[in-house]
C-alpha cells in the first residue's frame, strides 16, 4: 500500500493506494500516529484504495475517535467496494463520506 | 596368443586379457596388444579383465606402456584378487580401474516394475534388481542413486540401491524390498482395494508435490518439456506449434518435486508402508507435467489399443481409466466434472506432445501403424490446443501454518482459484475479505499462544458461479457464528474497535456454516456469483 500525506498548517490529506488489510494497516496506523498531532482538518482520499478489511476499519474508527476530539475528518473518492463495506458495518453513518 | 583378444565394440576397441600375465609372457602379450591396436589406429581402448587371474609387475609395465600412447585407457571387470594388486601398486589412483560386478540372472524372475529406462525384477524374497535398458548404464545408475538419496533426505519414502551387478549384457542395481507388492498387482488381484489404493496413491503424490527441493538438486522438468514443444513445431501447423511452445513457456518455475513416471508399478506396498521406486526421472516442476506422464501411463499409451495397458500394468483399460479418474478427482479435491476435465486437457496436451515426439524419434513415421497412431494423437492435440489457453491449473488445497505471515500466501492462493473461474472483481474482493477475516482469526486465536496448521480448500464452479471455501484447524473449538453481532447503529464514540471481522463475513457471504468434527474446527463460506 502507498500512503501519501500532504500537510499544510493544521490541514492534513492522506491518500491511500492499494489494499488496506491485516498486512498493511499497521503501516497506516504508524503514519497517522506520527502526523495527527495538532491537525484540525483531516481528509482521507480513498480513490486508489481497492480493498479494505476489518483491520482497516479499525484504524478508520480509531482515527475518527481521535479527530472527534480535535477537529473534523472526511473521506473522499470512496470506491463502490469500499462503500459496500462501510454500509454493511454501519460505518457510513459514523464517518463523513463525500 | 590366447591371453589377448581384441574386439571393436561401438567406437571403442576392447582388449580382453585372460589367465596369468607375468615375466614369462609379458613381452609376448605386449607385442600382441600392439599388433591389435595397430589395426585400429586412433581409437580409444578399453581393457576387459573379466578373465584375468593374475598380473605381475612385468604385466603392469605393459599397462604403463599402453597408457603412454592411450592416456584415456580404462580397465574394467577386474576380479577381486587382481584389483588388490592394482590397488597395492597405486594403479587405481592413477587410472580408471573398475571392479568386476556380481552377476545376477533374472531368468524366470517376476517383473514387478517398469520405467522409462529399465525393468525391475524380484530376485529373491528380500531383493529386487533394476535392469537398465542401456548397456552402458553406469552413469545412469549413479544419477538414480543420487536423486533417490536426495528424495529420501527430503522425506520421500523410497529404496536406495546398495549394489551394482551385471545382468547379461546390461547393468543392474539391487535394492532391498521385502515382500513388496506393486499397486498394479494390487489393482489386478484385489479390485476391492481400488479406493484404498486411490487414497494412498494420491497421498503420496501430494507428498511428493508438496516437497520443496533446494535449487539445483534436481533437473527442471520445464526445460525437458520445452524441448518436446520445440520438436513439435516441425510437426504441427505453424500457429498450433507456436501456441504449444508459448503455453509451455508460460508455466512458471516451480521448485516442488515431481516423480516424472508416477504410475502404479512404481508405487510399492511394503508391509504397511507405501514406497516410491524408479527414481531416475525425478525433477522439479509444475504438477501439470506429472499429470501428463500419468495420463500417458494410464490412458495415452493404450488409447488406440487397449491391450497395451494389460501387458504393461496387468489390469485392463477400464480399470485403468476408472483409477485415473478417481485419482484425478481426489488429487484436485473436487467432484466437479468440468474442473477435472479441464485439468485433464492440460495434462493431455503435454502428454500427447511427448508421445508423438517419442514415436517419431522411434521411426514411427516409417510404418503404417506408427503413422496412424501419430495422426490420432496429433488430431487430439490440435483439438485440445484449440480449446485450451493455459497449462497452469490451481491446486485447490493449501496446508500451512496459521500465522499472519502466511496470510498473503492464502490470499494469493484463493485469488488464483477465483481468477481461473472468471469470478467478477467485486465478488473476488468480498471473498478475499472474508478469507482474510477468517484466517486472521485462526492465526490469532486457534492455537494461542502457540501456532498450528490450517487447511484452506477452495472449490469454485462456473455457470452458475459458486465459490466454496473451507477452513480447517485443530485448535480450540470455537464457533464464530455464536458471537453476537456488533451494534452497527451506535455512534463512533460508543463503537468498540474490533469485533467487525466475522460480522462482515456473515453480511457479505451467502452462507456460513460451522461444525466441530474429528477434533477439527470446520468453517465453510459460500458465495454465489
Amino acid at each position: 500500500m502507498e500512503i501519501l500525506t500532504t500537510k499544510k498548517d493544521d490541514v492534513l490529506t492522506v491518500s491511500l493506494t492499494g489494499r488496506l488489510d491485516t498486512t498493511t494497516s499497521p503501516q497506516l496506523d504508524e503514519e497517522l500516529k506520527k502526523s495527527l498531532d495538532g491537525i484540525r482538518e483531516l481528509t482521507m482520499d480513498l480513490e486508489g484504495l481497492e480493498y479494505i478489511s476489518s483491520a482497516g476499519l479499525r484504524i478508520l474508527l480509531s482515527t475518527q475517535k481521535t479527530m472527534n476530539q480535535q477537529g473534523t475528518m472526511k473521506l473522499i473518492n470512496v470506491s463502490s467496494m469500499v462503500m459496500d463495506v462501510f454500509e454493511v458495518t454501519g460505518f457510513s453513518d459514523i464517518l463523513t463520506i463525500e | 596368443m590366447n591371453e589377448v583378444q581384441g574386439k571393436l565394440i561401438g567406437e571403442q576397441y576392447v582388449i580382453k586379457l585372460s589367465g596369468h600375465i607375468d615375466s614369462g609372457n609379458a613381452s609376448a602379450v605386449e607385442k600382441a596388444v600392439l599388433e591389435l591396436i595397430g589395426q585400429e589406429p586412433g581409437r580409444a581402448i578399453h581393457i576387459d579383465a573379466d578373465q584375468l587371474d593374475y598380473i605381475s609387475s612385468a604385466g603392469l609395465r605393459v599397462i604403463l606402456h599402453l597408457r603412454k600412447t592411450h592416456p584415456e585407457l580404462v580397465i574394467s571387470n577386474v576380479k577381486p584378487d587382481v584389483y588388490e594388486i592394482f590397488e597395492m601398486t597405486g594403479f587405481t589412483q592413477m587410472m580408471t580401474i573398475e571392479k568386476a560386478y556380481r552377476v545376477v540372472s533374472v531368468e524366470g524372475c517376476e517383473e514387478i516394475g517398469r520405467g522409462a529406462n529399465g525393468t525391475i525384477y524380484r530376485i529373491d524374497q528380500d531383493n529386487v534388481v533394476k535392469v537398465y535398458n542401456n548397456a552402458d548404464a553406469l552413469s545412469e545408475i549413479q544419477h538414480e542413486r543420487e536423486v533417490a538419496r536426495t528424495a529420501l533426505v527430503l522425506g520421500i519414502p523410497t529404496a536406495i540401491s546398495y549394489d551394482v551387478v551385471r545382468v547379461g549384457e546390461s547393468y543392474g542395481s539391487v535394492f532391498e524390498l521385502l515382500n513388496a507388492k506393486s499397486f498394479s498387482k494390487l489393482l489386478e488381484t484385489e479390485p476391492d482395494k481400488m479406493d484404498w489404493c486411490v487414497r494412498e496413491y494420491v497421498e503420496l503424490l501430494k507428498r511428493i508435490h508438496g516437497t520443496v527441493v533446494p535449487e539445483g538438486e534436481l533437473p527442471d522438468m520445464k526445460e525437458t518439456v520445452l524441448k518436446w514443444a520445440e520438436f513439435m513445431k516441425d510437426h504441427l501447423p505453424e500457429k498450433a506449434g507456436e501456441k504449444l511452445l508459448s503455453m509451455v513457456k508460460a508455466v512458471p518455475y516451480d521448485d516442488h518435486m515431481i516423480h516424472g513416471d508416477y504410475h502404479t508399478k512404481n508405487v510399492e506396498l511394503v508391509g504397511d508402508e507405501v514406497l516410491l521406486i524408479d527414481m531416475d526421472t525425478l525433477a522439479v516442476g509444475h504438477p501439470v507435467f506429472e499429470l501428463a506422464s500419468m495420463y500417458n501411463a494410464f490412458i495415452g499409451f493404450s488409447e488406440m489399443d487397449h491391450e497395451i495397458i494389460k501387458q504393461f500394468q496387468g489390469f485392463d483399460f477400464e480399470t485403468s481409466k476408472l483409477f485415473w479418474n478417481k485419482v484425478l478427482a481426489l488429487y484436485l479435491g473436487t467432484d466437479d466434472e468440468n474442473t477435472i476435465r479441464q485439468v485433464e486437457d492440460k495434462a493431455r496436451i503435454v502428454g500427447y506432445t511427448r508421445l508423438i515426439r517419442r514415436l517419431i524419434r522411434r521411426h514411427g513415421m516409417e510404418t503404417e501403424e506408427g503413422r496412424s497412431q501419430i495422426e490420432f494423437w496429433k488430431s487430439e492435440l490440435l483439438e485440445l490446443l484449440d480449446r485450451t489457453d493455459s497449462l497452469i491449473f490451481a491446486k485447490n488445497e493449501l496446508q500451512l501454518e496459521a500465522t499472519k505471515e502466511n496470510l498473503q500466501t492464502v490470499m494469493d492462493f484463493v485469488e488464483i482459484n477465483l481468477e481461473e473461474a472468471c469470478c467478477p472483481a467485486k465478488t473476488q474482493m468480498q471473498i478475499l475479505m472474508a478469507v482474510e477475516e477468517i484466517f486472521v482469526n485462526i492465526a490469532n486465536y486457534a492455537y494461542a499462544p502457540g501456532t498450528g496448521m490450517a487447511v484452506v480448500r477452495v472449490e469454485v464452479k462456473r455457470d452458475p458461479g459458486v465459490a466454496m471455501i473451507t477452513f480447517m484447524d485443530q485448535g480450540v473449538p470455537y464457533d464464530p457464528l455464536k458471537k453476537p453481532d456488533p451494534d452497527v447503529a451506535l455512534p463512533a464514540e460508543e463503537r468498540e474497535i474490533g469485533g467487525l471481522g466475522i460480522f462482515l463475513v456473515k453480511k457479505t457471504m451467502d452462507e456460513m456454516t460451522y461444525e466441530y468434527k474429528d477434533a477439527q474446527n470446520v468453517l465453510k463460506i459460500r458465495k454465489d456469483f
